[in-house]
């Protein structure tokens, strides 16, 4: 495969990957900020998405959703992302399903319709954001019935599971600065509960531990469930499966890459929550970070080794 | 529900040919079957029909970007849901004349660059060739593989009020359009269906196996490797670009993924280097290579010439082609024909001053209001004084700019393209159209696809098809 085709490949799904992790993250926030806007503010989660010179500031929900939505000037809105997805999945359409080529540019004139901005702040601003989250479900789904599995796939799947590893990791290092700054335990715990509706772990989470919260519980599901599709554990675990494929059918170099993923996994694996504690989440998830960027500079030498 | 009012107010354009009527009353017989389909449907439904085919185009992605103020608009070319018919008889004789055409200006590009033998017998003069600037010395000698310079080609053609097809120009470098006809056909089989099996209109789809089929014989390799060259996502044919590589099966490359090791091209993979064997660019021979062309190009590879002439890479179409669609060079078509295959040309040339000859430029000057003034390197519908529509003003500043150099400029009559019937505004109503067929050029012979790229001047009184220009297009069926 092209080396750059391997390269759009994975952005066109970080770049999907991320929408889908936005939508998620304003859905939630919208819902606590209705009920206690002192503790869950809009700021934060524009800061995590926009760069430090950014000037966009208000409280106001609707106004931030359209920002994170539809503005041009913010590279992380929807808009812009969708956009770049569309971009890097029409420079592949050889290597993807027609499917899902059709269904990223349907996406695409949905998100740009001229009438979509006033449905916003006019209409139920959930079922606006489910509806954009629709194109997500649709997209996923389509990827797996339609895409062979085959180095396509594989480079697909690492741009997925990169792109979600950060934004796990992101979304808790958000949540743990609000609990850092409060000795309040059921505001703890409030926050707490937050982080799984963001990352789509609540309900499970009920399943497994009942209606109590426990923060142990929440950092092990979060970091190291091996069944919940959005712990940092699993996205490792899959990021480590399909770079094997890849090495595998010789599209990708070992170099370093299978010791850094083995490495990252097994640290994931095998590190107790005491520990965890004891060196501090905010740590633990900077190794975390290091070691991806690692692996994804690794990834990157890929494209640019032939040059 | 009947529409008999549709073309109640169809106003033929006086001294021009109309595809569909003889005269306010009659139609074509090959317009029956369509014609009869339209007029027992709706208003609603047509107007629905209309619609259907832009949303059709949006959600494929067949678009081209328009960049204004750096904003970027995306734009369909516009689609007429009316087909031009051409009957099997008609185009049996524009079949014949395109192959004898660029069979004749093929073995003139080989002649260019080789012996030069119609320069020497005195056919064309040596100045008007070397003063071209798609000449390109670079190729002087160089074999290509089965003697043929020119495998894709798109010749336009246009009708004269006298139902003749006459030759507009013969787009020898890398005509487009080609998904267009693709692409407009899959929409008429969604808009009428049924009607084109009943009006036993021969199948354009097969176009991509062909052209996969001519490029690889190009190859000895009996697996060769073959990309399709783009210029990258802002050019306004990439749609055209990423769809010939997915129906061809073939790799879409810009010229960053290719590099040039010891005369040989490699395409920069995953896992490795890997040679590419023929090349389908559609970039033009300027920006092909900057070692040896446009400096600055990064479209193109750097080496990728000395590659080719090493005869280690089929460049397609050859770099050079562009000597033989010059329009100075295109007078002289006709005496080619005669020259090479001692024929008498089957699809007629216009007639056409070179404004380089005194007595001919005087002759133009006199006529100018008849006559339309193109520089012989242009394209695309720019840099064209139409001396209908100019002021006197306009005319004068022209001409001042022709006599600085006025062997770059030719003139040719203002031409009655024949008209087509267009819904438009809930009517049908008379446009301007020409036709571009296809044409594919390989080791056994010459395959045209039966149809082509209708295009339509869709202002009112225009003669300019040019998509860059208010044109649009209509699907054109070929009958058995």
């Amino acid at each position: 495969m092209l080396s750059r085709v391997a390269n759009n490949l994975i952005w066109l799904e970080r770049y999907m990957e991320r929408g889908n992790g936005i939508l998620s993250l304003l859905k939630v926030n919208f819902y606590a900020n209705q009920d206690s806007p002192e503790l869950f503010s809009w700021t934060p989660i524009i800061n995590n998405f926009t760069t430090s010179d950014n000037e966009f500031y208000t409280e106001d929900a609707i106004e931030c959703i359209d920002f994170m939505i539809f503005n041009l000037d913010n590279s992380n809105s929807l808009l812009n992302i969708v956009t770049r997805a569309r971009e890097n999945a029409r420079s592949v359409q050889e290597h993807i399903s027609r499917e899902m080529w059709l269904c990223i540019n349907n996406y695409y004139l949905h998100l740009t319709r001229k009438d979509l901005p006033k449905k916003l702040k006019e209409e139920d601003p959930v079922q606006f954001l489910e509806e954009l989250k629709s194109h997500h479900l649709i997209y996923n789904g389509t990827l797996d019935i339609t895409q062979e599995r085959g180095a396509s796939y594989y480079f697909l799947n690492v741009g997925k599971y990169l792109e979600r590893v950060i934004q796990i990791s992101d979304f808790t290092v958000l949540k743990l600065a609000d609990i850092g700054k409060t000795t309040d335990k059921l505001e703890q715990t409030i926050y707490w509960k937050n982080l799984l509706l963001s990352v789509g772990g609540y309900q499970l989470y009920l399943k497994t531990h009942k209606s109590t919260f426990n923060e142990d519980h929440v950092i092990k599901m979060v970091f190291q469930d091996k069944l919940f599709p959005r712990s940092v554990y699993y996205c490792v675990n899959k990021l480590n499966k399909h770079i094997n494929q890849l090495i595998e059918s010789n599209e990708l170099e070992k170099n370093n890459l299978e010791f850094l993923l083995g490495k990252l996994e097994s640290t994931i694996k095998y590190t107790t929550i005491e520990s965890i504690n004891a060196q501090g989440l905010h740590n633990f998830i900077d190794d975390i970070k290091a070691d991806i960027r690692n692996i994804s500079l690794n990834i990157n030498s890929v494209y640019f080794s032939n040059t | 529900m009947t529409n008999d009012a549709l073309s109640s107010t169809y106003e033929l354009v006086p001294k021009t040919w109309d595809e569909m009527h003889t005269d306010p009353t009659n139609i074509r017989s090959q317009y029956d079957v369509i014609n009869a389909y339209l007029k027992k449907t709706s208003p609603d439904i047509l107007y629905k029909k209309e619609e259907l085919s832009k949303q059709l185009f949006m959600k494929q992605g067949v678009t081209f970007t328009v960049y204004n103020d750096n904003e970027g608009i995306e734009k369909i070319f516009p689609f007429d849901i009316v087909p031009r018919i051409i009957t099997a008889a008609e185009w049996d004789k524009i079949e014949r004349g395109i192959k004898q055409r660029l069979k004749a200006l093929n073995l003139f590009i080989k002649d260019i660059y080789n012996e030069q033998f119609i320069i020497k017998d005195g056919i064309i003069s040596a100045e008007l060739i070397y003063s071209c600037p798609n000449f390109l010395r670079e190729m002087k000698g160089v074999k290509v593989p089965y003697d043929v310079y020119v495998h894709i080609s798109g010749v336009d053609l246009i009708r004269n009020n006298d139902g003749e097809f006459y030759v507009l120009e013969d787009n020898l470098r890398t005509p487009s359009g080609v998904s267009y006809m693709l692409e407009n056909r899959e929409i008429s089989k969604r808009l009428f269906p049924g009607i084109l099996p009943k009006s036993n209109v021969r199948g354009v789809s097969n176009y991509p196996n062909m052209l996969y089929k001519k490029l690889k014989e190009l190859s000895i390799k009996p697996n060769p490797n073959i990309v399709l060259l783009t210029p990258g996502i802002y050019n306004s044919a990439y749609y055209e670009h990423t769809t010939l590589a997915r129906l061809m099966g073939i790799e879409l490359v810009e010229g960053s993924d290719l590099v040039v090791k010891n005369h040989t091209v490699y395409m920069k993979t995953t896992n490795g280097l890997k040679q590419v064997d023929v090349i389908y660019r559609r970039v033009d021979d300027d920006f092909l290579d900057p070692l040896e062309f446009n400096a600055k190009s990064v479209l193109g590879v750097a080496g990728i010439m000395a590659a080719y002439r090493k005869g280690n890479v089929n460049i397609v179409n050859a770099p050079g082609t562009g000597i033989a669609d010059d329009k100075a060079i295109y007078i002289y078509v006709p005496d080619m024909i005669k020259y090479y295959l001692k024929e008498e040309p089957i699809l007629k040339n216009i007639e056409t001053y070179q404004l380089g000859n005194p007595e001919e430029y005087d002759y133009v000057a006199k006529n100018i209001k008849d006559m339309v003034i193109k520089k012989t390197d242009g394209s695309g519908g720019y840099g064209m004084l139409m001396g209908h529509e100019a002021s006197e003003a306009e005319i004068k500043d022209y001409l001042e700019n022709v006599k600085k150099k006025p062997e770059n400029f030719i003139a040719q009559p203002i031409l009655r393209l024949s008209t087509a019937p267009c819904y438009i505004d809930g009517q049908l109503t008379p446009r301007c159209i020409d036709l571009r067929p296809f044409a594919l050029s390989g080791r056994d012979g010459i395959d045209i696809c039966p149809g082509g790229l209708t295009r339509v001047a869709l202002k009112k009184g225009s003669l300019v098809v040019n998509s860059s220009q208010g044109g649009g297009s209509k699907d054109t069926w070929v009958l058995q």
